[in-house]
Order: C-alpha cells, then structure tokens, then sequence
C-alpha cells in the first residue's frame, strides 16, 4: 500500500468511528421512551429517503456466484407460489431490524430472508436447516473451501 | 404448499392487470389536491414517512392492487386504487433550494393514505 | 479485517473457510430442491431468463420513438404495447408467464422534455425495470442513493457530472410501489439523419436512469471502480 493510499484508508476507518450515545439502560421503562422515539424504533427500516448522507465513490460491482443464485432462488420461489415478491420485501427489508438492515450485505439480506421462509413456512424444519448447513461446509472443507467451479457450477 | 395470488390469478394476465376492476370506485381524480395521511407505519409500509402530512397533486390513476402492507402478508382481499402523486420539493423539503422552485417529486401511494384536501 | 476496499487489486480470497454467504447459498437451495419447492431445472431455467436481459431493449424503445411520434405517443399511452415493439413482453417473455414477480407488469416511460428532467431511485430498495433494462447497478442498490436523491437530487446529480439549469424541473420519481420507470431522455444535438441502431447506441444504461445524458459523441456510461467479488459470476 503507498503512503497516498494508506492516508486514504486512515480517512475511511476514522470516518466509521462515531461516538455511541447509550441510553442508561437497556430495554427502558415505558415512561422513558416518548412517542417519537417509540416511532423511531420501531420504524420501517427500509424507509430512508431523506436522511442524510455524505458524497461517496459511485461504484460498481462484480456479481458474486452466491449473489445470482440468491436472486434466482427468490424469483423461483415466487415463481412456484412459496412467497409473492412484497412478502419478501417485507422480510428482507423491514423484518430483519435495523442492525441487520445496514450491517449485512445487500444480497445476504435476500439470501437470510430465502432461509428464513423455509422455516416459517414450514417446508423445512430448522434443525433441518442447521444440519445442511453443517452438511455443506463441510462439504466445502474437503473441496479447499470451494462450493462453485469457476464457471459458476456447484462442486 | 400455499400457492400464491400471482400463480392463480396472474398467469398470461400479469400483475397488477390481474386486478382491474376489484377495487371500489376511485374516491379521488386527477388534478384532486391531497394530503398524505400520516398513519402508524407499524410493522411495514410503502408509503415514506418523507411523505407525510404533505400535500400533492394526483396526475394519475396508475392500477389497482392490494396495499402493499397487505400484500406483503398475501392477502390481496381489498384492493385499492393507486395513485401517481406529484409533489412540489419545496413543499417536502425546507431547506431545498428556493432558485429551484420548479423541481418536483413523483411516487405512488394507495387510496388508504389520501386525505382530500 | 478491512472494512474497505482497495480497488486496485482483487478481493481478498478467504483461504481458511468457506464463506457463510456461500454456504448458506447452496444449503438453502439444495434444501428448496429436496422439498420440492422448485427443481434445479427451473433455477437454470430462470438463470437462462436473467442472461438475455440488459439495457438494448429499452435503449430502443427511445431511439424509435425519437424517430416515430406516434410510437412515442404509444410509449406514453401503452407501455407494454411499446415494449413489445422491441422484443420484450413484461407479462410472457419470462418463465413464469405472468411477470418476473419482483418487476411486475407495469412500465412507465418518463418523458423529458427541455424544461423536465427525470431520474428514477427507489427510496425502499431498488426496484428496477429489470425486464427491460437487465440488472440494477450497485450504485443504485447503495442506503446513501436512497436517502440523497429524493432531497438533494441536484446534488447528487452533478456527482454523476449533470447539473441542470434552474428553469429546467428535476422530477424524482420514487419507484416505491409497482410501476417501474425508463426515463426517455431529450434527443441531444448533432444527431440528425441518424438510424435508429446509431440513437440506440448513445441511450446508455445511465440515460435511461436519469443521471446521465446522452449525447452525440458518448457512447458509454462514464467509468466507475468496480468492486472485485471474491468468486465473481460470470456468464
């Protein structure tokens, strides 16, 4: 890394540094909480339109393999009739809560939400789902850590 | 397995075609001056709270539908009429700029969040 | 580990073990597969689908109706009708016969005039008029696009190297519920006698989004870093 580049990435890191403002304790008495903060925590977290936000870099991205199978999964999933779209939206935009909403990526919101509907709706157990998952890491364990080929198909 | 509205209603119709003529009679026209109700978006909602307690102009009937937050749990009994709402910036934002007072905003809300002015 | 990226070399591969993203992935299909939901032929099926979409067809849809006032004027009145002209049926041309189910089935061309101005966002998260313009960019997926371009579209605008007079009128159109929006910009200068396969080369992905405006001599959306993916899809 140049100095140049180093400065940069000091700039980034020191930008995610922001003081916490803890309440002084967790899960409050009712008395505590006004009608605007019962409002902001309990918002739709998907509903940013208007809050601030600084100038950043417009970029780009390659599409990660696990990505479009996300993707294709949810649109097949509707396809056959397990979900309608707005059902996903709503559990992947406004279910997961607001720590999952802007901590996790993009795509793993689909992918959480994808895993989460099996469960709910009862087409899988989740213990099920835990030993599959399970199952295939360590399928991947003997495959050096890979699940796709270079191409994109399944190992 | 539950089967949802889109297979059983929408095949070689589309969505939101396959539900023309459900919902009751549109309460507003274009050219109607609105505001936007600010109603508890508890839980989910398509309708954003930048929008709310604004007024606006309706400039089209766009489909009917069930609400969002209804079809977000697939239940498409109650379908409404969804408007196109054209906003001044102005009216939604006090610091936008005044030199840019012809900017504007469009977006869709269902009749459940109007309020006739 | 970095929380940033570096753009000028590949994404760094997890060696030690796999990713939960990944894993998750496969358990999730495999688990899809095995119950019955779907079979791994209507995955391919769909991928199949999603390779022949990208941003040609609606960047003729404007070059004909610069060419055709009438085929503008259906554009405006009938925009499934007008999709069809360029190959792209919004309720058939997808496997499942009634729309792709995040996309829906109806489309709305923004018409820019010289005093409007149209850019398209979804505050909520990132509807696109996939069908008939392929993929949405990573950009546009972004919390900050969300937030900024409803309010401080002028802004976010010249970060996309537009800024507009203030006679011209910047509409946002916030995609929020299930119309999906192609702006159909204003046919820029020194483009007279042209065909319409040399408009539809300068209606870029970006012009038919809004933050960008076509001209006579640019025939790609400017360039932007692109994040590397640790095992990118590529078809």
């Amino acid at each position: 890394m140049s100095n140049r580049e180093k400065i940069m990435r000091h700039l980034n890191i020191v930008g995610q540094l922001q003081p916490a403002l803890h309440q002084p304790q967790h899960a409050p008495t009712g008395d505590l909480i006004d009608n605007a903060h019962f409002r902001a925590y309990t918002r739709a977290s998907h509903d940013v339109g208007g809050e601030a936000d600084v100038p950043i870099t417009w970029e780009e991205k390659e599409e990660e393999i696990w990505e479009h199978n996300t993707f294709v999964t949810c649109e097949v999933l509707a396809w056959r009739g397990v979900w309608n779209a707005e059902e996903r939206r709503r559990r992947q935009n406004v279910d997961v809560g607001q720590t999952i909403y802007l901590g996790l990526p993009y795509y793993g919101r689909w992918l959480m939400t994808i895993a989460l509907i099996l469960v709910d709706k009862q087409h899988v157990k989740l213990t099920e789902l835990i030993d599959k998952i399970e199952e295939v890491k360590q399928r991947a364990h003997k495959q050096d850590g890979l699940l796709y080929d270079a191409k994109g198909h399944d190992l | 397995m539950s089967s949802s509205h889109h297979v059983e209603k929408a095949t070689n119709v589309g969505d939101p075609q396959c539900f023309k003529g459900e919902a009751p009679p549109a309460k507003f026209k274009v050219g109607d001056r609105v505001r936007i109700r600010n109603l508890p978006d508890i839980f989910y909602t398509r309708s954003q709270m930048y929008l709310r307690e604004a007024e606006a102009t309706v400039v089209k009937l766009v489909y009917e539908s069930p609400p969002a937050e209804d079809e977000a749990w697939d239940n498409t009994d109650s379908p409404e009429w969804f408007y196109s709402l054209l906003f001044k910036q102005s009216d939604l934002w006090p610091d936008y700029p005044k030199k840019f007072e012809a900017d504007t905003l469009e977006t869709e809300l269902s009749e459940r969040w109007l309020e006739a002015l | 580990m970095s929380n940033s990226h570096d753009h000028d070399h590949k994404a760094a591969p997890m060696v030690d073990e796999v990713s939960d993203f990944e894993a998750l992935e496969v358990a999730v299909r495999e688990l899809c597969i095995e119950k019955g939901l779907f079979t791994q032929a209507d995955h391919n099926e769909w991928t199949e689908y999603m390779h022949t979409l990208g941003p040609t067809p609606a960047a003729r849809l404007v070059a004909k109706a610069w060419l055709d006032e009438d085929y503008k004027q259906l554009c405006i009145d009938d925009p499934v009708k007008a999709s069809l002209e360029v190959g792209i049926n919004w309720i058939t041309s997808m496997p499942s016969n009634f729309g792709t189910p995040s996309d829906y089935c109806n489309p709305r061309i923004l018409v820019d005039t010289p005093t409007l101005k149209h850019v398209v966002v979804c505050t909520l998260c990132s509807c696109y008029p996939r069908p008939i313009l392929g993929q949405s960019p990573e950009w546009y997926r972004t919390p900050n696009y969300r937030r900024r371009m409803v309010r401080w579209p002028r802004q976010v605008l010249s970060e996309f190297g537009l800024q507009l007079p203030e006679d011209v009128e910047i509409r946002v159109a916030d995609s929020n519920q299930k119309t999906r929006y192609v702006v159909m910009p204003v046919r820029p200068e020194g483009t007279d006698g042209w065909t319409e396969d040399q408009l539809a080369e300068i209606v870029t992905r970006d012009c038919l989004i809004g933050v960008a405006m076509p001209r006579a001599d640019r025939k790609a959306d400017d360039k932007r870093p692109v994040i590397p993916a640790i095992h990118p899809y590529g078809h």
